[in-house]
């Protein structure tokens, strides 16, 4: 097998004739909404609608989902709260930029899908409780959620789909609400950020200050987000024949940035929800052999977009330990909130918050042309200031650096 | 002997068949073909080789369409449709449409051969990259290449050195909705795995499979000869994701008999698609009141006993449009057809006499 | 009687394999995880934990599908928790889940407090106490460098800098060390009812008793300051 090769961008050029894949025939799956308004119908939960503005988006079978630009009730990440903050920064950042109407509740509780999903120290009714719990307080607060991680965003699909198929579950749900006195809400569309980014790509892309024409990059799709309940994730017939999930790599080429393909592209990362915590060999030795040891090899890209917080964690984290096994790494990982926000000129560190990163991202800041020893100056300046006690904390006002 | 029509829809294998059987009992057929030129799937998909006889598909279609041609009692309608039916059989008309042209026909009794189509890879659940690599290809484009001796790498133009298919795509999947085995696509895998190793004898050749399903005769004739005598390779693990890596496709599996995750790099890869009920088999089924059975085809009555009746009398289906079905299937029905075809137009005229 | 001559845990009785083996096949998502498997190995392919374990989805579907309780109990014990999680195996043609089924079946672990359940979650159990007592899973105060040495430098850097560099980020409710994000009071209420009332905190007992004490304290504490009596609230399942 040979060891090092040049891979083709996302868009290789053909040598047959053709082949335009036209999607025919009706979807082979039930519309989870239509099967939502029927429960609503009958009065076992109401349906909170998405509010306008809308985008349809085209989903794996043909179906159109819908996905609200504002009025959104973000629904945030533990791990990007905790561990990577200019990952939900950066969302933030992206919709105040554009004027956006939006609501960062302190009434949210996590998902706690990481931990079921890590230790089983749960159970459906009580993981079905918190969504609707969660989802009831955002329609309470005039807000229609927006969920930050793709590991909620899978959980969420899975936790509707057991809703939808299980009335005994519907009624222990039932119950629990009622006891915390809020209502048996459910959302007609479950969206991720990342899907509103793919809608805004176009607007982000006009507000452009950096070129990212000379970046490569490597996009890694959760496999959170695309694999669990496989219809409801993005798919554009322009972006790989519609063949694979648009999510992501719309936004990179949008910006003018290159998606150079790898042969495990379609890999996980490793995460492992258990295992990235307290099993890291395995985490580690995935991420590193699968993933970005082919990246390195096959695209060389400049750094790696994703869109999920154990995938962020576990491509970044992986990689210190590695380079002491002398392995071949060194890419740095990205959200696509991130590298939007640096498009559009956010502060690498008071939005981007870079220095929360494991590997060196000053290469690639360099290579977009982001002076990032002055706007690290500008960021211990504030940094010093709260120090002193002169700042309580930083405000937006003060992260948008003149 | 009734000078009543029968009404033969569609002109391939199982048409043709029960065309001539018409014929040959002295009745009077009407063949209709929406495209140009007789044979259905064998010709207009451009296969090289019949499954398992090796014999040219160009010419056994070519001796199928010659026994009808110029024959007074067969009236070959080609570009031809039908758009509408009234009334019960034997006193049925239909409306045939050429064109802008639009005509009546009386006929007494239908056989519906409107055969199936190829399953679209587009709609496959695993990550095969169809559209997205030139040398991800189907059995008919394989079919194809073999047909016009051109049976190189699409993206390069050389040979091959190392080439796979992939069994079961768009069959026995419950995700995609087709959950039947379409029947023929292991025959014909190893019938071109055969003839591409006989081609290509520096071409190492897999076959990814779950069960290799190699009814009868097959068994020997081709299964066994391509193992022992032309050295293909049958790995027990179907593939599940096909990327590029460099100039190679990289495709990857599971080797279920030793237990392990599999990677190969392949030149090539020939997914082995399976069978859809057609365009034209769904519209007769809505032209004709033809209930259709579970996985879509249309429903014959009574089992195994009566593959060729439907639920409307004096209408009756022929080959793959009841389900999936090899051409030895294909023919014997498309007999049967005639038959009944025949049978209940000489009842009825009994009984109107 | 196994079917394998080299059958582990034969010492463990029948009755209490198939009692377990029973919990997985009554769960409501059973039905919709597990249909047949005609071992295509797709799942094996896709799975990331069989790579690097001696791992596979397949077995799980195939021993489920058979019903051999002696072979699930070793399974339930030896390589359970294994799985990462991904549903990469939900390509399955036959619509099987087998990280579905093994979800399923660590569930059954956890209730029934196997040994081999408390081993895999020991040096995970602060995470179940932080995400269950403030309803966020990671803290930016866990991010310490002797429990991630391996995770780079940035970790020291955060550590030696953690309060300042918390109150450096615009967005208000991060302005928090001990959580992730700043949870109000009422919703950590709510949540400590949904654990009471689903039976979870009584679920932790039995995986490790010094956290269930600790949360028991703490959800009684502020379920009492807000009026309610933690007794008050029973577990609606066993209903």
């Amino acid at each position: 097998m040979e060891t090092t090769t040049q891979a083709p961008a996302v868009h290789t050029e053909s040598k047959v004739p053709l082949r335009e894949f036209v999607r025919d025939g009706k979807p082979p799956t039930e519309d989870y909404r239509e099967k939502l308004f029927e429960l609503e119908a009958k009065g076992e939960l109401e349906v909170h609608r998405v509010p306008e503005p809308i985008v349809e988006v085209e989903t794996k079978y043909g179906r159109k989902k819908k996905i609200p630009i504002e009025h959104t009730w973000h629904h945030k990440s533990c791990g990007q709260c905790g561990h990577i903050p200019g990952y939900s920064t950066a969302i933030f950042w992206l919709h105040r930029q554009f004027g956006l109407d939006y609501y960062d509740p302190k009434d949210q509780s996590s998902c706690t899908a990481w931990n079921y999903y890590a230790s089983s120290t749960s159970n459906p009714a009580a993981q079905a409780a918190i969504a609707v719990r969660n989802f009831a307080q955002a329609k309470l607060d005039g807000y229609f959620p927006l969920i930050h991680c793709g590991t909620s965003f899978g959980h969420y699909k899975e936790t509707r789909e057991e809703i939808i198929h299980h009335p005994e579950l519907r009624d222990q749900v039932r119950r629990i609400m009622d006891r915390l006195k809020m209502p048996f809400v459910f959302p007609e569309e479950i969206v991720h950020y990342s899907e509103w980014i793919h809608v805004m790509r176009h607007r982000i892309a006009e507000r452009q200050v950096v070129d990212f024409r000379n970046i490569t990059t490597t996009v890694h799709p959760a496999c959170h987000y695309h694999k669990l309940v496989v219809e409801d994730a993005i798919y554009d017939r322009e972006l790989y024949d519609g063949q694979r999930t648009a999510i992501v790599t719309g936004l990179v080429e949008a910006l003018g940035a290159t998606a150079a393909d790898y042969s495990t592209w379609h890999d996980c990362c490793g995460f492992g929800f258990r295992h990235i915590l307290v099993s890291r060999d395995f985490s580690r030795s995935f991420s590193t052999i699968r993933k970005i040891e082919r990246m390195k090899e096959e695209a060389d890209p400049d750094v790696t977009i994703t869109h999920d917080t154990g995938c962020v964690t576990t491509l970044d984290k992986s990689q210190f330990a590695a380079q002491a096994h002398g392995r071949n790494v060194g890419i740095p990982v990205l959200s696509d909130a991130q590298f939007a926000a640096l498009a559009m000129g956010a502060h690498p560190y008071n939005v981007c918050q870079l220095h929360w990163h494991g590997v060196d991202n000053k290469p690639l800041l360099e290579k977009m042309g982001i002076d990032h020893k002055k706007a690290w100056g500008e960021f211990e300046a504030i940094a010093e200031r709260i120090e002193s006690g002169e700042l309580d904390f930083m405000t937006w006002e003060d992260a948008d650096v003149k | 002997m009734s000078n009543k029509p029968i009404l033969v829809i569609g002109g391939g294998p199982a048409g043709l068949e029960a065309t001539r059987g018409i014929a040959d009992l002295g009745y009077h057929a009407i063949l209709v073909d929406k495209s140009d030129v007789l044979g259905g799937n064998p010709i207009s998909a451009h296969y090289a080789a019949l499954t398992p006889d090796m014999r040219s598909a160009e010419e056994a279609m070519g001796e199928m369409v010659d026994a009808i041609t110029d024959n007074p009692l067969v009236d070959i309608r080609l570009n031809t449709s039908v758009i509408g039916s009234e009334g019960d059989a034997p006193n049925l008309k239909v409306t045939l449409q050429n064109g802008s042209n639009e005509e009546v026909v009386d006929v007494g009794s239908v056989i519906v051969s409107t055969g199936f189509q190829h399953f679209d890879p587009g709609k496959e659940t695993q990550m095969y990259g169809y559209y997205e690599h030139d040398d991800v290809i189907t059995l008919v484009d394989a079919e194809k290449m073999l047909k016009e001796d051109n049976f190189l790498v699409p993206s390069t133009g050389k040979k091959p050195e190392q080439i796979c298919f992939i069994q079961c795509v768009g069959s026995r999947d419950r995700q995609i909705g087709n959950q039947w085995c379409s029947k023929v696509c292991c025959g014909i895998a190893c019938k071109q795995a055969i003839e591409i190793r006989d081609i290509l004898p520096e071409t190492r050749v897999f076959v990814f499979y779950i069960d290799m399903r190699m009814y009868g005769f097959w068994e020997d004739e081709i299964y066994w000869k391509a193992q022992e005598e032309k050295n293909v390779n049958f790995i027990r693990g179907i593939v599940t994701e096909i990327t590029k890596r460099g100039a190679k496709l990289l495709v990857k599996g599971e080797d279920t008999t030793m237990g392990r995750p599999m990677e190969i790099p392949m030149d090539m890869v020939v997914l082995s698609v399976g069978m859809e009920p057609s365009k034209g088999t769904t519209e007769m089924a809505g032209t004709f009141k033809l209930p259709l059975e579970s996985h879509g085809f249309i429903e014959t009555t009574g089992g195994a006993l009566n593959t060729v009746q439907t639920k409307v009398p004096g209408v009756f289906v022929a080959g793959a449009a009841a389900g999936p079905a090899d051409l030895e299937d294909s023919i014997s029905m498309g007999g049967s057809a005639v038959m009944k075809a025949c049978a209940f137009l000489r009842k009825s005229e009994l009984q109107s006499a | 009687m196994s079917i394998y001559k080299d059958a582990k845990y034969m010492d463990v009785p029948y009755e209490e394999k198939l009692k377990l083996f029973k919990e997985v096949k009554d769960d409501m998502r059973y039905d919709h995880n597990l249909y047949g498997c005609y071992e295509c190995g797709i799942c094996v392919a896709a799975c990331p934990s069989a790579r690097f374990y001696d791992f596979s989805p397949r077995v799980f579907a195939q021993i489920m599908a058979r019903e051999d309780v002696d072979t699930f109990y070793e399974l339930l014990n030896d390589s359970v928790w294994d799985c990462s999680q991904c549903y990469s195996c939900t390509r399955c043609p036959r619509e099987n889940n087998p990280g579905g089924i093994i979800l399923m079946m660590r569930d059954a672990a956890v209730r029934a407090g196997m040994q081999s359940a408390k081993d895999a979650l020991k040096a995970y159990s602060r995470i179940i106490y932080k995400v269950m007592s403030t309803g966020t899973q990671v803290a930016p105060d866990m991010l310490q460098p002797d429990f991630f040495p391996d995770w780079g430098t940035d970790v020291k850097a955060v550590a030696e800098n953690l309060d300042v560099w918390r109150r450096a980020i615009p967005p208000e409710t991060l302005h928090t060390t001990e959580l992730a994000w700043d949870v109000s009071e009422k919703t950590r209420l709510e949540l400590y009812m949904i654990w009471k009332l689903t039976g979870n905190l009584e679920l932790i007992e039995g995986i490790d008793e010094g956290i269930y004490m600790i949360l028991e304290e703490v959800m009684e504490e502020l379920l009492d300051d807000n009026g309610y009596d933690i007794d008050d609230f029973e577990n609606v399942l066993e209903e």
